[in-house]
């Protein structure tokens, strides 16, 4: 059967090649779309993810990197009193106004790092080097953002006033934004204090990195006790933070709006080609049944086609994804094809080819072997 | 004749609809078909000629009487065990052809095979010889399409006879030919006759008689002759 029914649909090159790139549309729509969301995910906890450590210490009541308050050094040396503790690294990470080079207000994020550190923060350079921004007042922003922040031509030694002050670009990176799309203005720690007039044993957080990571549950209650600090692991303040930024606000629904209107076009243009094929073939496949075809044998006939434009269109769906993929990444949007993402964007596909092979497996079900002398 | 009965038909009644709009359409008909005979069935439009051959073939449930088909009580049998009784014993011919127009000629054989549970190489052996029987082994690569009426009809009458069966059927199968094409396609049914085989073929063209061991005629879902045909 699988031979006449891949043959029957690629007699029809009109019919096959509609129904192909119904299929390879929805496919890459749908991929996009989810790209789209897991690239979202990513960015609003890239920061996070990119300064890594075991568990990250905080004022009690932060749930999202954003929305950080300065500590004090008190609470450094708190957490280092832990055995478990291998190291603590200070983190600034805070918005403030800035006024750009023609003198609109606006908004960056002051990203502030402990410089040789491992890993270190900004940790793709478009031009310029980490050691670049060791000299008083110098920071770096995302060559994607320069636009954004009026810096046109060459961007190194151009200047931002920033809280009062004046920096200058010493650096630019490549793929580190946020999922705000306010800039962030990556400074060394020093600079950042400065900026900001903290005292030099403040941060807005402390990356713990562990002597084992089993100790982190421990490590925890260890900072709870203190009244004013909280402690989560690396991974949860991930999650929080996605779940603060994606999943709190509409952009996960937009997505998944888009994404269902890709599958039911697909259906509908999938369904309306099985059904056209299948039709075409009643007597044939009356036929076969008359001489003995069982019902299974019988519905191979439209399976058969259902999966080959499955597999077929969701490979091209695929290619094309990853075409859009390069192109949007130069508009600076970050379309993530994680393994996950792509697994489940073919499930649905082939999820998609199963529902609409549906009207015409019930037509072929329906089909009586009597109608072959009709 | 006492050759071996391969339909038997017993006081066959069929009617279509059910309760005060039924319509019966066959009146208790009794026959027997036999191995060695090319019988025909004739009688005017809407005599209950194509409900009796799909009765025959266990494609359509007498409403009372009992068919025997090769042995086995067809019209008894659940659905999924009379297409079995059917793939193991009977080819049909149709007046449409009823070929997949996307596959060649050896294929339209050949994939019918494969649906009886034969490997493709031997389905391809198979459909090869039977393509040659009815003279198309220079056709084989054909698609419908390609194809004169004649030729399809071949195609189809190979298909049937592909494997092996003991009764073959047929439904106005030279209504969309020529006369001299008709003929053509009637000598090779006639050939297929053989002492383990028969046909049956529904006809309303009398030119035909001469190919026939038998005439069955129908009126008003009776059978109201059944005499010699011109072959006997
Ligand atoms: N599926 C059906 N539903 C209702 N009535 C039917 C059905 N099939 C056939 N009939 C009726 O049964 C009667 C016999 O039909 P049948 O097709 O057996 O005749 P036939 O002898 O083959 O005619 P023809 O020579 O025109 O093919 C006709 O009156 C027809 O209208
Ligand atoms: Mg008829």
């Amino acid at each position: 059967m699988r031979r006449i029914a891949i043959q029957s649909l690629l007699h029809d090159r009109g019919k096959f090649l509609a129904a192909l790139a119904g299929v390879a549309f929805a496919a890459s729509l749908l991929l996009v779309q989810m790209g789209l969301y897991a690239g979202f995910l990513s960015m609003a906890s890239g920061i996070i993810e990119r300064t890594g450590g075991d568990l990250w210490v905080m004022p009690r009541g932060i749930e999202v990197i954003d929305n950080s308050e300065p500590m004090s050094g008190a609470a450094r040396a708190a957490v280092s009193s832990h055995p478990c503790v291998r190291r603590v690294r200070a983190m600034v990470y805070t918005f403030v106004s800035m006024r750009k080079p023609r003198g609109t207000p606006d908004a960056v994020t002051v990203v502030g790092f402990e410089p040789g550190g491992d890993p270190i923060v900004p940790s793709t350079f478009h031009r310029g080097l980490p050691q670049d921004l060791h000299a008083p007042l110098r920071a770096a922003v995302d060559h994607l953002d320069l636009h954004k922040l009026q810096i046109e031509g060459d961007p190194i030694g151009a200047s931002l006033e920033v809280a009062g002050q004046t920096v200058h670009i010493a650096a630019t990176t490549e793929g580190m934004r946020s999922f705000t799309l306010v800039p962030f203005l990556f400074t060394e720690i020093q600079n950042a204090r400065r900026l900001l007039h903290l005292a030099d044993d403040r941060a807005s957080y402390w990356v713990v990195d562990l002597k084992d990571r089993r100790c982190v549950d421990d490590v925890v209650r260890h900072v709870r006790r203190h009244a004013d600090l909280d402690a989560v692991s690396t991974e949860a303040f991930i999650e929080s933070t996605e779940n603060h930024w994606v999943k709190g606000s509409g952009a996960g629904s937009a997505l998944a709006f888009t994404a269902i209107l890709g599958l039911v076009v697909g259906v509908v243009i999938v369904g309306q080609t099985l059904y056209a094929v299948t039709r075409e073939h009643m007597r044939e496949l009356a036929t076969l049944k008359a001489l003995g075809a069982s019902d299974g044998e019988i519905v191979g006939f439209v399976a058969w086609q259902a999966s080959l434009l499955a597999v077929l269109g969701g490979g091209i769906g695929l290619a094309q994804s990853l075409i859009i993929q390069a192109s949007i990444a130069q508009a600076g949007l970050v379309v993530l094809f994680t393994a996950p993402v792509v697994a489940l964007g073919l499930g649905a596909v082939c999820f998609m080819c199963f529902v609409a092979s549906l009207w015409s497996v019930r037509a072929v079900l329906q089909l009586e072997a009597a109608e072959v002398f009709k | 004749m006492t050759a071996e009965a391969l339909v038997r038909a017993t006081d066959v009644t069929r009617s279509y609809g059910v309760g005060a709009l039924a319509v019966p359409v066959l009146h208790g008909v009794s026959l027997e078909i036999r191995a060695g005979e090319l019988s025909l069935l004739m009688g005017p439009s809407g005599s209950g000629k194509t409900t009796l051959l799909s009765i025959l073939a266990g494609l359509l449930r007498p409403t009372t009487g009992a068919v025997e088909l090769c042995g086995v009580p067809i019209s008894s049998l659940p659905d999924s065990a009379a297409a079995r009784v059917r793939r193991a014993n009977l080819g049909f011919v149709f007046q449409t052809y009823n070929l997949f127009p996307a596959l060649t000629a050896l294929d339209n054989v050949a994939e019918v095979l494969t649906l009886q549970g034969h490997s493709l190489r031997e389905a391809r052996a198979m459909a090869l010889r039977s393509l040659a029987h009815v003279g198309l082994a220079d056709r084989t690569h054909h698609r419908p399409g390609e194809l004169s009426g004649g030729q399809k009809q071949r195609v189809a009458i190979a298909r049937a006879l592909a494997s092996d069966p003991r009764l073959v059927l047929g439904d106005e199968i030279t209504a969309a030919l020529d006369s001299a094409t008709g003929m053509a396609v009637m000598e090779i049914l006639r050939g297929l006759v053989g002492p383990r085989r028969g046909v049956l073929i529904v006809t309303h063209d009398h030119r035909m008689e001469r190919f026939a061991d038998r005439i069955i005629e129908m009126e008003d879902g009776l059978i109201t002759a059944d005499r010699p045909g011109g072959h006997a």
